[in-house]
């Protein structure tokens, strides 16, 4: 058997090279210090979105993107197909979980400023990522055609519209006209299956070109790992086996999560009905969508609605932009602003999301 | 309209004040022998006092006709449109100016005159519909107490059915309103009898009211579905009333108990059926023996049909019995269950069939108990297996639907039942029966992927956890290894210089 591999392993070498890139592995190491766990995170959300693209392809394969049909296919998945449940249900779950992995991450690179120079690309691309993980939720919500994810998609739209000048048109092309419709189901699954992916993959390979390309980043004050052998682990095979390991963890936790939670259907959503009480949106949006609901209608003559939209917006873009007004940080230097404000999106977070789904 | 309301209390004020004796209106009026100066002499204004100039005006001591009607002497003229019925208000509306006459009349007529459909603009749209006069007439008013009055009891059927059965003037404000509500009234138990000159039974004002009349679809109608019953029953519960023709006081009481009553006043299912419904409104009538499974027939149609291609059809008709009232009753219908149908004491069957003398129909209402039950049986096992499939959180909208095809035929059973022919009725249970057991077969399919999911999670976490388990000790080892000494890692601004 070893034999058979190793002829292989010669087949294959004798007409890629793989020596060089075995000889590239070898070489690299990955840093060790008491922030090494935030590490792992990002093969987490690798893993994850694999495990998105993989329950996807299946559920394409059964799944009907028409008003008429979406709720029906659904319900047939779950209860024709063979283990179409468990399918739909790792696919709800796991995206849920992916978005958590990605926010760690997301949180984890800006508070060790992993972002600073040279890995300003790194964190651009995962930031659109990570907007593009949040945009894969609220568009794969609506698919099923139920009762709530029509309402909500209804009330998330609407946020849009509250804009001044762009706002109706991105509205408009949203929905694919007024309201929410079946058109708005049939772009909404257009985007969730091919513009998100398509987008999606090539900022994933610019993301991991880089992390293979630069190496994973030191907390400042923990630099070392360069001259200290105690002070970092071979990349192959060690932290790939570790990661592997949290990988199947995780496996077992969607499977615990899939059979012991089944993800619901619900009602189908009915075009004519009154708004269900209690319309939320994903956890993800409830902070904002929560404190849109505490802003008073107008602050200072500016519709109150719209303030927190811009404020959020600006935060956003500020966020994202970190790298390049951060430069306390890329000179080495410890920068407690970044911290303190990272801190208040955290706590504010928390807090918000919990009072939301208190509500 | 407040001017003029004013202008007549002033009038009112004077005329009132003036001596019948010094009455110059009625002076000259009757030498002129004109029918409102006649008909006034027995006006029950004029007998309270009341002079001409109570209500036109001018000076009724003045002997020459032109200083007594000249406008200087507050002389109004024949009143016209909505001021006739300020006119009227403004004693009528005045519990002082009532006082003054001692009369205990109340004082919210014309409120509700304006609030009620005959207040709606009139065609030329500048009056109401109805003024004071259209009913009550101008000149020789009289109590309604007073046979004579257009407003009596015996008299006001006339009264508004001047305007009421004239198609082409009620076409101009409800093309859709009957207009053959007299016709119908004297064919009634009630038109009859207030024919014959029996003031106390019921005639238009006692179920539509005088002064409020409202469209019978508004909800503050005395007609309105929900409100009939207790319309009816201010007469029909009036046991003082209704001792006087023998007839029971207890139907509001009952039907408010029954499976209507509750549908349509707990409920307020207005298409629940109300008296009128059975009883009919302007010819109300109790349904006879042979008319009563006609009058359920109208909502029930389906049973009506059976029954009457039934057996007990002409067994019924032999026995002088009423079709659907027998078994069911009638002011307190209650909803019908299983345990109506059957041979035991409580079923309505036994009623008429025992082992003895009638066997087959005994044995045929046993057999029919037995399938119900059967059905009944089976649905509910059905449901709880689906009901517990669904708590597990399994997708069981399929066998849901199956139930409801369950249900359905349960229903269709009971509509059967009125064929009283056993093997029709099987034929719809069995139906129910299919139903029911491939509902439970789907259910307990449903049941056992959810113990099968556990299992298989149980194996799958096991692989997993074993694979995870490999993995850290294969890591464990590894990591035990001494690590041969490299040489440090150029740094990535390194490797950019060395580049």
């Amino acid at each position: 058997m070893k034999k058979l591999g190793q002829k292989i392993f010669g087949w294959i070498d004798e007409r890629v090279h793989m020596d060089d890139l075995l000889e590239f592995m070898g070489k690299k190491y990955v840093p060790i210090n008491s922030h090494s766990i935030w590490y792992y995170f990002g093969g987490v959300s690798l893993f994850l979105f694999l495990i998105q693209v993989i329950t996807g392809i299946m559920l394409l394969l059964y799944y009907k993107g028409s008003e008429e049909l979406a709720y029906e296919s659904i319900q047939f998945i779950m209860s024709k197909v063979e283990f179409g449940w468990l399918v739909r249900s790792i696919h709800s779950w796991a995206a849920n979980l992916f978005v958590l992995a990605a926010m760690i991450h997301m949180f984890s690179v800006y508070f060790t400023k992993s972002y600073r120079k040279p890995r300003e690309i790194t964190w651009l691309t995962g930031m659109l990522m990570f907007f593009l993980a949040l945009a894969f939720g609220f568009s794969g919500y609506l698919l099923p055609w139920n009762e709530l994810s029509f309402f909500a998609t209804k009330v998330g739209t609407d946020i849009v519209g509250v804009l001044p000048l762009v706002g109706k048109p991105m509205l408009e092309f949203l929905r694919s006209g007024e309201d929410v419709t079946g058109a708005t189901l049939s772009r909404f699954f257009g985007f969730h299956v091919a513009v998100f992916p398509g987008i999606f993959t090539v900022l994933l390979g610019i993301h991991l070109l880089l992390v293979q390309r630069q190496g994973m980043s030191e907390p400042l004050g923990h630099e070392g790992a360069a001259h200290d052998e105690e002070k970092r682990m071979p990349f192959f095979p060690n932290f790939i086996l570790r990661d592997l390991l949290l990988w199947l963890l995780i496996l077992n936790l969607i499977a615990l999560l899939a059979v012991f939670f089944p993800w619901e259907l619900g009602q189908k959503a009915d075009l004519f009905a009154a708004a269900p009480a209690g319309i939320k949106p994903e956890w993800y949006f409830l902070f904002m969508f929560q404190t849109l609901k505490y802003l008073p209608a107008q602050i200072l003559f500016v519709d109150g609605e719209l303030v927190g939209i811009l404020f959020f917006g600006l935060a956003g873009l500020l966020w994202t932009l970190v790298p390049f007004w951060d430069r306390k940080s890329s000179r080495g230097e410890r920068n407690h602003l970044v911290n303190y404000l990272g801190l208040g999106a955290v706590l504010y977070i928390i807090l918000l999301t919990i009072l939301g789904w208190l509500a | 309209m407040f001017l003029v309301a004013i202008a007549a209390a002033a009038l009112l004020v004077v005329g009132s004040g003036v001596a019948r004796s010094e009455d110059q209106c009625v002076t000259c009026h009757r030498l002129l022998g004109d029918d409102p100066s006649r008909l006034f002499a027995r006006d029950i204004h004029a007998a309270a006092g009341v002079s001409c100039a109570g209500c036109h005006g001018g000076d009724p001591t003045a002997e020459d006709p032109e200083a007594a009607m000249s406008p200087s002497a507050g002389f109004v003229g024949v009143p016209t449109g909505d001021s006739t019925t300020a006119m009227c208000a403004a004693c009528h509306s005045s519990p002082a100016r009532m006082k003054e006459f001692g009369t205990a009349l109340p004082t919210d007529q014309q409120e509700q005159l304006s609030a009620s459909v005959h207040g709606s603009p009139s065609l030329s749209g500048g009056r109401q519909i109805l003024q004071c006069t259209s009913c009550h007439q101008a000149h020789g008013i009289v109590s309604v107490r007073e046979p004579s009055s257009p407003v009596h009891p015996l008299r006001v059927v006339q009264t508004c059915t001047r305007c009421h059965a004239d198609a082409s003037y009620m076409r101009n404000y409800n093309p859709s309103l009957p207009v053959d509500q007299l016709s119908k009234y004297r064919t009634s138990v009630h038109g009859v009898r207030n024919a014959g000159g029996d003031s106390r039974t019921a005639q238009c004002a006692s179920c539509h009211g005088g002064h409020e009349i409202r469209r019978a679809n508004d909800v503050n109608s005395s007609v309105y579905p929900s409100n009939l019953p207790a319309t009816c029953a201010s007469c029909h519960s009036d046991a003082t009333l209704m001792a006087a023709y023998g007839l029971p006081t207890d139907q509001l009481e009952l039907f408010t108990q029954s499976v209507h009553g509750v549908a349509l006043l707990e409920k307020g299912d207005l298409g629940a059926p109300a008296c009128n419904d059975c009883h009919g409104n302007h010819g109300a009538a109790p349904p006879g023996v042979e008319s009563v499974s006609h009058v359920c027939g109208t909502c029930h149609a389906l049973n009506a049909e059976l029954f009457a291609e039934s057996p007990h059809k002409t067994a019924f008709d032999a026995l002088g019995l009423p079709e659907c009232e027998t078994c069911h009753g009638n002011h307190d219908i209650i909803v019908a269950t299983d345990a109506l149908l059957g041979n035991d004491a409580e079923a309505v069957c036994s009623q008429c069939h025992d082992a003895t003398s009638n066997p087959r129909g005994y044995a045929v209402a046993g057999t029919m108990r037995r399938l119900v039950d059967t059905l009944a049986r089976a649905e509910e096992d059905a449901r709880l297996l689906v009901e517990d499939a669904e708590q597990k959180g399994m997708e069981i909208t399929e066998a849901k639907f199956t139930l409801r095809d369950a249900r359905q035929a349960r229903l269709e059973g009971r509509t059967m039942v009125h064929s009283f022919n056993e093997e029709k009725f099987k034929e719809v249970i069995s139906k129910g029966l299919v139903a029911s057991a491939s509902a439970a077969t789907e259910a307990t399919e449903a049941i056992d992927e959810y113990h099968f999911r556990r299992f298989g999670l149980g194996v799958s976490t096991l692989i997993i956890s074993s694979l995870a388990l490999a993995l850290f000790l294969t890591l464990r080892r590894i990591e035990k290894k001494p690590r041969p000494p490299r040489a440090p890692i150029p740094t990535h601004q390194q490797q950019g210089e060395e580049q």
